[in-house]
């Protein structure tokens, strides 16, 4: 299937009554075929935007579009979407066939095109052999596939999807991620997709929007968003385990520069050559944010004094949790480190720090400085 | 938890407390039913009749005459007729009632207007406001407007004082449904108004029949507002007649628990067909 169809978000503003913004001036557009994953902290307000583009909140400002008619003002049924909830959503009282088929009846479509259209959704999703029983007598994750089916075989213009795996466990969740992509990159609509799990939108994104009270933090790639986070509150939440946030200092450092941070002091002579808006902040605070897979046990980089005060073997490798020297006393640092990494609890250790792969925000905005 | 043996020695004995408490005015309707006249004011009194006999039954059917009756007459007929006018009252009066109370519940509960939550209030108050307070004013508009002594009357005040207490039982039903069914429905093509009953009603077809059974039992109870209402065999229900066989020196105990058990089934069946959706409702599902 071609992809077509866009959905866009110009400007949307939701107030609540009692004056809480919940979304504010939220703009983006997913493009056709796209994955969009709309990601924040609970209550940021995602899931009241996804809900201006299904229809089922009023839209206070702004202009919402999809496949570029209007529907800003439109009633639910005449936007001509899917969306799957959270808790499933099904018809308690119908079986699997006739939840899969309720939307094309509503739309009066011929009984033999209904028929084909759910048996072929049952097909792709695995359901032909519980298409006659009622959703009480299904698991979560055969629940799940329901309501994917009841989205599919409308074949709207636009997916819209609110946390749909957040009920399943873990296994299936993992499961149920890969089916949905596979589902999606068949049908090809574009699809918004809100979650809070920042793996998910990692693993499942085209693109992800991170959203925070209501505003737009920063749209971009899986990647972009890892690699390059706008601010101190992007880079903290992609990623897992988080990224390290510490209060440092810049200084002079005979022709370059070096980073004090804690008790110890990295050396980063072309400091200033990479990152030029750096420029102004010699003698004063930064925030600076290590990823703890840019940690090491051996070789060049800036070295820190830490204590081993925990540590999680995944087997694969090592998640080590590290006070510093030098800093508050509840300061931990998290380091993902490799297996064999020689540590013990309580120990004192030296470790390392990739210098170039540091990043730098401002303390008071939390803008990132590149 | 651990049932040790003295704790269900302890349930068995509440159980049967409560099952005699409950059954045993009803036992003794029955024996008194299917005793005579005589053996009832014999002394001492016994539980099960010595002659039992169907002979107050016949009477309350069939009709009596005067002098066997023991002060009690009866008219062949109007004990049918009555328990008739009972059913349609309670039938007609929980339909309505429902149908007003539901549309009610799920505005209150889901839609977003101005001064819901007042009206809701006020509605829910009136319950707390005793029928004796307003019964002179229900009596002369009742009158006025020909509704005395009529079905159609007595059905509009029923309807009128259930439906409060309808609204806000089905009201925290719909408050605690989720919503997300009838938003799927919305999206997938239903006006409101198609939502509600194809998704909503089913989804609260277990509160709507307990409320149902709650409203036709309290109407095939209700004695004060008819007795005040009716006049004739016309629209006496089976509650007011049967106080008219108390008579003025003497009473036929039999045909008064005839009629007293005849008018207890209905309500029993409709209890027993009902039971398995009102534990439904009670237990959550």
């Amino acid at each position: 299937m071609t992809a077509t169809g866009t959905i866009t978000l110009e400007s949307v503003t939701k107030h609540f009554p009692g004056g809480v913004v919940a979304v504010d001036n939220l703009s983006l557009e997913v493009q056709p075929g796209e994955f969009l994953v709309l990601v924040g902290p609970s209550g940021c307000g995602k899931t009241t935007a996804l809900r201006m583009v299904a229809g089922l909140e009023p839209v206070t400002d702004g202009q919402i579009r999809i496949n570029d008619r209007v529907v800003t003002r439109l009633p639910p049924r005449d936007r001509d979407i899917a969306m799957v909830f959270q808790n499933y959503a099904l018809y308690a009282h119908m079986t699997v066939r006739n939840n899969m088929a309720f939307g094309l009846k509503m739309a009066r479509m011929p009984k033999d095109e209904i028929r084909r259209r759910v048996d072929e959704a049952a097909v792709m999703l695995g359901l032909t052999e519980l298409l006659n029983r009622k959703p009480r007598q299904l698991s979560g994750g055969q629940r799940q596939r329901v309501a994917m089916g009841r989205a599919i075989v409308r074949e709207p213009s636009a997916f819209l999807m609110d946390e749909p795996l957040s009920n399943l466990d873990a296994k299936l969740r993992v499961e149920m991620r890969g089916e949905i992509i596979r589902v999606q990159r068949r049908i090809a609509a574009p699809t918004l997709y809100v979650t809070h799990d920042q793996t998910e939108a990692m693993t499942m994104g085209d693109r992800v929007a991170i959203l925070r009270d209501g505003l737009l933090q920063q749209l971009g790639t899986p990647d972009q968003v890892y690699d390059r986070p706008v601010n101190a509150f992007v880079a903290g939440f992609i990623g897992s385990p988080s990224m390290n946030l510490l209060p440092a200092g810049l200084e002079a450092d005979g022709d370059g520069w070096a980073i004090s941070v804690g008790g110890a002091r990295l050396a980063a002579p072309k400091l200033l050559e990479q990152r030029r808006s750096l420029r102004g902040y010699l003698g004063k605070p930064v925030t600076l944010g290590i990823r703890p897979e840019d940690f090491g046990t051996d070789g060049g980089g800036g070295e820190i004094d830490v204590t081993v005060s925990r540590l999680e073997s995944l087997g694969s490798e090592l998640v080590a949790y590290l006070a510093p020297a030098g800093m508050a006393a509840d300061t931990l640092l998290t380091a993902r480190l490799e297996r064999r990494a020689s540590l013990a609890e309580g120990s004192a250790t030296r470790v390392t720090v990739d210098v170039d792969r540091l990043y730098f925000f401002d303390p008071d905005s939390g803008a990132a400085l590149t | 938890m651990t049932t040790t043996l003295g704790m269900r020695v302890l349930k068995a004995l509440a159980v049967t407390l409560i099952v005699v408490w409950s059954l045993a005015p009803i036992v003794l309707g029955v024996t008194t039913s299917l005793s005579t006249q005589r053996e009832v004011n014999e002394g001492p009194s016994h539980w099960f009749p010595h002659h039992p006999t169907t002979q107050a039954y016949r009477a309350l059917i069939g009709g009596t005459t005067g002098e066997h009756s023991g002060g009690t007459v009866t008219q062949r007929g109007e004990f049918v007729q009555s328990m008739w006018v009972s059913a349609e009252l309670a039938l007609l009066s929980a339909g309505l009632t429902l149908v007003v109370a539901t549309m009610a519940a799920y505005a209150f509960g889901r839609l977003r207007f101005r001064f819901g939550g007042f009206l809701l209030a006020l509605l829910v108050g009136t319950m707390v406001v005793p029928i004796f307070v307003v019964v002179i004013a229900l009596f002369k508009l009742m009158a006025n407007a020909h509704l005395i002594d009529t079905k159609k009357g007595l059905v509009l005040v029923f309807v009128a004082t259930l439906t409060p207490l309808a609204t806000w039982l089905l009201y925290t039903q719909v408050r605690e449904m989720p919503a997300e069914p009838e938003e799927a429905a919305l999206i997938d093509g239903c006006r409101r108004w198609q939502a509600f009953v194809r998704v909503v009603i089913p989804q609260m077809s277990s509160g709507i029949a307990a409320v149902a059974a709650i409203l036709a039992l309290s109407v095939w109870g209700e004695f004060l507002i008819p007795l005040l209402l009716t006049q004739t065999q016309n629209a006496k229900p089976v509650t007011v007649l049967i106080t008219e066989y108390v008579g003025k020196y003497t009473t036929n105990y039999p045909i008064l628990a005839a009629g007293g058990v005849l008018a207890l089934i209905p309500p029993a069946l409709l209890a027993l067909a009902l039971n398995k959706r009102i534990t439904g409702m009670l237990a959550g599902s």
